[in-house]
């Protein structure tokens, strides 16, 4: 492994632009991000967190390669996004998987979870369909599912198994980057807690990173080893999760942390 | 309290496909308290909610039990009477404030729509009382945001919108339906605040269906719990929260990653998932992810006193809920 970041970004802008008028004059660009930079290492969580509209989940996008910077570097593994050819992009986006708020809606619901949690493989010529069946099993068994759950369609399943399943097929690449955006916020609370278990167990056992988005803090508390706290498209503060919360800088960071609901009743005990 | 309870559901069970869903469901909300009725999707608490207000989707029936709403039955009216108790004497705010609203009405207009529903209102009369009540609920240029459209306005500005066109008529009950889970965490807060104010000054007693126990241990006065269906523990907020009589209590409130809790640490998960209607196990509905279940469970425990202060839990364990907590 190299010491250098698994991801670095810098100084990066994604804006879109906005039209108006019907003779189609551009207006102000919406500066969805607007000049953020960060590192990501390997085996490490960091957390982007904000209220809707900061960016956050924009930022993932243009690390996956789903919307385009307007400007500023994002290097993979050493490698600048914007300058690869399609062979090293192929490579780059088995690398860097992710992970969706909505289980329901990030499934195809026509398609076996299996053939869905090998598609990755397939689309990338991995494997012979054999091969790829029992990977299917092996990345079931690994996400809590049984090897069964193959065969049958997203519909025979709960929100927390689809975002199981979800997981499994993040994981078919072998990635070394997994982005969660808000992963856990459509579930329950029980389900929430096991998917949680679940990613600790997996960072731990495969040493994924994680770039964990999220709004909430008491889940980026537990999971994050790092915050980026972001507010209108750039990062306020950012550091290790015992500054962020114990030392806050910034008096936007101040008012989230004041935000969550943390009444004595519902502290541990001892 | 001596006060007759604001509302009063006893035995309520209602049916999708001859399915109990919610399943002989007894609560109540004394005058100027709010009561917090909690749970995870499908435990029927929307639904409860919904049944109160007969507005219950074409698939559920309400099948059994009574409803009382200031010491009258409200489940036997027709539609048409229940029109003139919704809005008037029930309060409704949802979890979706923009799709709550319509989108092509001016907010004035909405205000003063609910308003004269309860009678004939001059309009300048009706304009005035829709400005102040916008005030009232911390809305800034009130006058001006009268004469504008929801997609004008953010997500916590048309939950203020929505409660004020709840409150308007001065409701005796509000039911809020997860009100702020929709809600940025700094909005959340501020509807919150929002919330206790108005209970505070026009003495509204509030139903709040919610999910979150934060929520529920920053407003509510009391607590029921439900799983499957039923009402599984039930009493003050403190006394729920602080020594939980039923393990699901206690789970449902050790499995929630805390602000101040361990950080990196394999959380107390719940095992298993929530059963549907159709595969509710006998006896104790929680007993197949319970950890303290034995032999007795497969009998249905009744929900009984615990402790004091009106603390009740359906549990044969209760005594043991330490252990798991």
């Amino acid at each position: 492994m190299s010491i250098e970041p698994l991801i670095q970004v810098r100084d990066l802008k994604v804006h879109f632009p906005v039209r108006r008028g019907f003779l189609g004059r551009h207006g102000d660009p919406v500066k969805a991000v607007d000049g953020i930079s960060f590192d990501l290492s390997a085996g490490e969580t960091l957390a982007i967190v904000g209220e809707s509209g900061s960016g956050k989940s924009t930022t993932g996008y243009a690390i996956l390669g789903m919307e385009q910077p307007t400007s500023g570097t994002i290097m993979i593994a050493g490698q600048d996004r914007a300058g690869m050819n399609a062979t090293d992009r192929r490579a780059i986006t088995r690398r860097v998987q992710i992970v969706f708020q909505d289980p329901a809606s990030a499934l195809n619901p026509r398609m076996s979870i299996g053939d869905s949690i090998t598609e990755p493989l397939q689309i990338h010529g991995i494997g012979s369909a054999k091969s790829r069946r029992d990977k299917a099993a092996e990345l079931l068994a690994l996400v809590g599912l049984q090897p069964n759950a193959a065969n049958r369609l997203p519909g025979a399943f709960s929100g927390g198994q689809r975002q199981r399943v979800v997981i499994a097929r993040a994981l078919a690449l072998d990635p070394d980057v997994i982005v969660c955006d808000e992963a856990v916020s459509a579930l329950d609370v029980s389900i929430q807690s096991q998917i949680l278990n679940l990613l600790l167990q997996l960072q731990g056992d495969l040493g994924l990173a994680y770039l964990f988005i999220s709004h909430d803090l008491s889940v980026v508390h537990h999971i994050a080893d790092r915050i980026a706290v972001m507010q209108a498209g750039v990062i306020v503060e950012q550091g290790t999760v015992e500054a962020i919360f114990d030392n806050p800088q910034s008096e936007y960071t101040r008012q989230l942390l004041d935000a969550v609901p943390s009444s004595p009743l519902l502290s541990p005990r001892p | 309290m001596t006060d007759a309870p604001v509302l009063e559901m006893r035995d309520v069970t209602v049916s999708i496909n001859g399915n109990p869903v919610v399943d002989h469901l007894s609560l109540h909300v004394d005058p100027g308290e709010t009561l917090a009725l909690v749970g995870e999707s499908g435990c029927g608490k929307s639904l409860t909610a919904l049944s109160v207000l007969n507005l219950l989707p074409d698939v559920a029936t309400r099948s059994a039990g009574a409803i009382n709403l200031q010491g009258s039955r409200i489940d036997t009216l027709s539609q048409r009477q229940m029109d003139a108790v919704r809005g008037s004497r029930i309060g409704m705010i949802f979890q979706e404030p923009v799709a709550s609203l319509d989108p092509l009405m001016r907010i004035g207009r909405q205000i003063t729509e609910a308003l004269r529903l309860s009678g004939p209102v001059s309009s300048t009369e009706a304009e005035k009382r829709a400005i102040a009540m916008l005030d009232r609920v911390g809305i800034r240029e009130p006058a001006l945001r009268v004469t504008q459209y929801p997609f004008e306005l953010s997500g916590g500005m048309c939950q203020r919108v929505m409660i004020a066109i709840a409150m308007i008529r001065q409701p005796a009950l509000l039911i809020a339906d997860e009100p702020t889970t929709a809600l940025d965490v700094t909005i959340q807060a501020q509807i919150l605040e929002l919330m206790a104010d108005l209970r505070r000054d026009l003495g509204t007693a509030v139903l709040l269906i919610t999910h979150d126990m934060g929520v529920v241990a920053e407003i509510a006065d009391r607590i029921a719990v439900m799983y499957a269906g039923r009402i599984v523990e039930t009493g003050p907020v403190n006394e729920v929260l602080g020594t939980p009589a039923h393990p699901y209590t206690a789970l449902l409130l050790r499995t929630v990653p805390r602000i101040d809790g361990p950080r990196k640490k394999m959380l107390p998960a719940i095992e298993g998932i929530v059963p549907e209607a159709t595969d509710w196990p006998e006896g104790c509905r929680f007993r197949d992810r319970c950890p303290l279940a034995t032999e007795i469970c497969a009998e249905m425990p009744p929900l009984a006193a615990k402790g004091r202060e009106s603390h009740r839990a359906a549990c044969w364990h209760s005594d043991r809920v330490a252990e798991v907590a």
